[in-house]
């Protein structure tokens, strides 16, 4: 039993996702993959349909090895081993936002190895200004008219009504995020990381609903956690929750992340328009930026801002193995980070559950650095 | 380990490409000598025409990573960038021009005297990860170049709306703004006009000469690709079409007379992914077997038509389609294209170099590879390697690997 019991159905929403998606799917809702948090999720909701995060597994690929090289991110490779193991036979379509290489390389395996799939990739613009937006409103109707085609419906009004949902949430889980930089927060970042996945892979109705339960109990726990020495960690997808608790079990505390399984997917919450999809489009451009999409000069200041409001003491760069975006801005943002007299590690996730004692034993070194 | 190696040239044209290379790096240090304004782009956009147009200096870094392959720098520069911390796992482009730029640049044992320094850097949001990077370090390294960061939608061929190609003619208007601004020099649109009507020429002229490669014996192989240094940094100019004329005209010749790249055509070979830089003398090696690369999946990126009626229009189609090509065309496009050269150029076998350092064209390699076997009956070896690294080359395993493929190629041959 989880000390919070508000945890518990986040828990069991992350690990019986496929059985209730496919009973959800078996009651006649259509569901769209995704795998970059770039994807704009209200307007695949607001055409009916449910948008879900495409997970990975543990383990080797021994499936997906036939179809893709050894050296691409686990992620990729084990979400591939996964739909060729049968795990997504609930999925209508995959909608993606462009995001590096590696994800559209995969998409169009996807694509050519599930040809009964509605595939469709966005390419975001890169650049941010009124050109770039008038770009990506027309990238996004677009979109629309992919999801209508493959039997969705559209209208200015669902999508309003799924902004709102969304902003709902969005807020609420940067309002954890916040808590949890100022030490307010009564619950760890391991969990924090659970109730990131739930969002990923559930109906937004039923998931506001347990996460304002949740809010509710945390607003009337009294337990403090054990201080830890405030740290941020780096990267693209972390799916191990685990991996957060090795950490935490070290006494450090996750004070602020830069994950796209954690702050940049509710950062911001929504953003302003002249219309609803408009508002999806300057929220994409608003978003806190991934390295595979922005400039090292646009995203460093960020990540030190970042460092400095939440008090972190050092930085714990968490990559996927072979990720392109994150090693190439690397060592310009331990750069900065060294700069600014803050202390970093890097360690790779090579898709196994936990961590190599060589990884543990560096991180323990770190953690005793910065004074934990 | 691989070791460095030069591949036999037949052409005199393809010997003459050693004074078009010195005399191109000749230009670019006269540009930074004479005042002209130097900046650095990636390759396969339509930047270069504009450039030429404004009488402007376009420098390729990552055209400079086969040079450095050649002359064996890659290694010290790899040295330099892993030493900063980029990873081994990275791009070699990246890392070798990283290295190359934290190097001494214009020291006294760099070939062609290196690259000058930039004044403007032509920073691409689109492309490939690593290209995009490329210039995001650059920029960190010439605080003083003016920057044009430029934005190009990232979308397969197939899929190119209206919405994008607007996108992409907006980014050129900008682009020229921004050179005039930066210069002080005026586009003159006759110039522009001519400049993408060279562009076109020397594209027709490469179409030609690929052609002829569908003769049997074949006039040429990928030893000779080289030639396509002009289509990387003299698009738009009469001295790539001058050139490429020459080469079309000698290697026609040799169809007609029927001379071929050796004198025993057995095996037609087809190359799928860049070619190892640094040791290119592997395409010689299929030649000693009876085996010739008479096609390959890179040399299709110049394969295209520029419409000069609407330039900036076609320079934004450029932009757009050149990078898709190697970076984010459909599997079913690139089956069609594969399984369209091999029907072509009457291919027995296809080689597929699996790149540790170029992910985007090796991500789909399985699902043709299973194509050309299922559709055509063609069957292909995969070659573990890296176009930049050669520590990712184990030569003794590459010739394990081709000489057994040869081997059974031929015997289906006589059999
Ligand atoms: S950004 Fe990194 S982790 Fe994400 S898909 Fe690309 S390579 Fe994988
Ligand atoms: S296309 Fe391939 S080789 Fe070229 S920069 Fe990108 S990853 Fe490197």
């Amino acid at each position: 039993m989880h000390p919070h019991a508000a945890m518990e159905p986040f828990l069991e929403a992350v690990q019986y996702r496929r059985q209730r998606l496919e009973g959800a799917v078996s009651r006649g809702e259509k569901v769209i993959g995704y795998f970059c948090t770039y994807t704009p999720v209200e307007l695949i909701h607001a055409c009916g349909f449910l948008p879900v995060r495409i997970w990975a597994r543990t383990g080797p690929a021994e499936k997906a090895c036939a179809q893709v090289p050894g050296f691409i991110c686990p992620y990729m490779q084990l979400s591939l081993e996964n739909a060729l193991s049968g795990e997504f036979l609930f999925l209508s379509g995959v909608v993606q936002a462009y995001t590096c290489d590696v994800a559209c390389g995969c998409v169009n395996i996807w694509k050519a190895t599930f040809p009964d799939l509605l595939v469709h990739s966005i390419p975001l613009p890169y650049n941010v200004s009124p050109e770039a937006g008038a770009y990506l409103r027309s990238c996004l109707e677009e979109t629309v008219e992919k999801l209508v085609s493959a039997g969705g419906t559209y209208s200015d009004e669902a999508l309003a009504e799924s902004l709102d949902l969304y902003g709902r949430i969005r807020g609420i889980l940067s309002a954890l995020h916040e808590q949890r930089a100022q030490g307010t927060l009564a619950m760890t970042s391991a969990d924090l990381n659970v109730v990131a996945q739930a969002f990923f892979a559930m109906d937004p109705v039923h998931y506001l609903m347990m996460l304002e339960r949740l809010v509710a109990d945390l607003n009337s726990c009294r337990s403090i956690l054990a201080p830890g020495i405030p740290v941020l960690v780096s990267g693209s997808v972390v799916e191990d929750a685990g991996i957060i608790s090795l950490v935490e079990a070290l006494g450090l505390r996750v004070a602020a992340d830069d994950l796209c399984t954690g702050l940049r997917a509710f950062t911001p919450a929504s953003a302003a328009g002249q219309n609803p999809l408009e508002q999806v489009g300057n929220r994409i451009m608003k978003r806190f930026p991934c390295p595979a999409r922005s400039r090292q000069s646009q995203r460093i200041p960020l990540v030190l801002d970042l460092v400095k409001s939440s008090g972190a003491q050092g930085v714990i760069f968490l990559f996927q193995k072979f990720c392109t975006p994150h090693l190439a801005d690397y060592p310009a943002v331990c750069g900065a980070l060294k700069d600014a007299g803050i202390p970093s590690i890097l360690l790779e996730l090579d898709g196994n559950a936990g961590m190599e004692a060589q990884a543990l034993t560096r991180l323990e070194t770190f953690a005793g650095m910065v004074g934990a | 380990m691989g070791s460095t190696g030069k591949s036999k040239k037949r052409l005199s044209t393809a010997r003459e490409l050693t004074r078009v290379v010195t005399d191109y790096y000749l230009e670019c240090h006269r540009a930074r000598a004479e005042g002209r304004p130097v900046g650095w782009m990636p390759p396969m956009n339509g930047g270069i025409e504009i450039f030429y147009a404004m009488d402007l200096q376009p420098v390729f870094p990552e055209n400079w990573s086969p040079v450095c392959a050649a002359f064996s720098l890659a290694p010290g520069h790899f040295e330099i960038s892993e030493g900063m911390g980029y990873s081994r796992d990275l791009c070699g482009y990246l890392r070798n021009i990283v290295g190359y730029v934290h190097s001494d640049m214009n020291g006294p044992g760099v070939p062609l005297g290196g690259l000058p320094e930039p004044d403007m850097l032509m920073s691409f949001g689109g492309g490939c990860v690593p290209a995009m990077k490329i210039f995001q370090i650059l920029e960190s390294r010439f605080p003083r170049a003016k920057v044009f960061r430029a934005d190009v939608p990232q979308v397969a061929c197939e899929d190119i709306r209206e919405h994008h190609v607007d996108y992409a003619v907006s980014e050129i208007h900008r682009l020229i703004e921004f050179l005039e601004r930066t210069t002080g020099r005026k586009l003159d649109q006759e110039r522009l006009h001519r400049t993408v009507e060279l562009s076109d020429a020397a594209c027709r002229l490469w179409d030609e000469i690929m052609s002829l490669r569908r003769c049997r014996p074949a006039p040429i192989s990928a030893s000779e690709i080289g030639i396509m240094f002009v289509m990387v940094t003299r698009q738009g100019t009469q001295t790539a079409v001058d050139f490429l004329t020459r080469v079309r005209d000698e290697v026609a010749e040799r169809a007609e007379q029927g001379i071929g790249v050796i004198e025993d055509e057995l095996v037609r070979l087809f190359w799928d992914n860049i070619p190892l830089w640094y040791n290119m003398g592997l395409f010689n090696e299929f030649e000693g077997l009876g085996g010739v690369v008479v096609a390959e999946t890179y040399s299709a990126a110049w394969s295209l038509r520029l419409d000069a009626s609407d330039p900036v229009r076609a320079l934004a189609l450029k932009s757009l389609m050149s990078y898709s090509l190697v970076s984010c065309l459909s599997i079913e496009r690139r089956k069609e294209m594969v399984l369209k050269a091999c029907r072509d150029y009457g291919i027995d076998g296809a080689v597929f170099h699996r790149n540790k350092s170029c992910v985007p064209i090796t991500l789909g390699q399985d699902e043709i590879i299973r194509a050309l076997d299922e559709e055509l009956g063609i069957p292909s070896v995969t070659i573990d390697a890296d176009h930049m690294d050669s520590r990712n080359f184990s030569h003794a395993q590459f010739k394990a690997r081709t000489d057994a493929f040869m081997e059974m190629l031929l015997a289906r041959k006589n059999g």
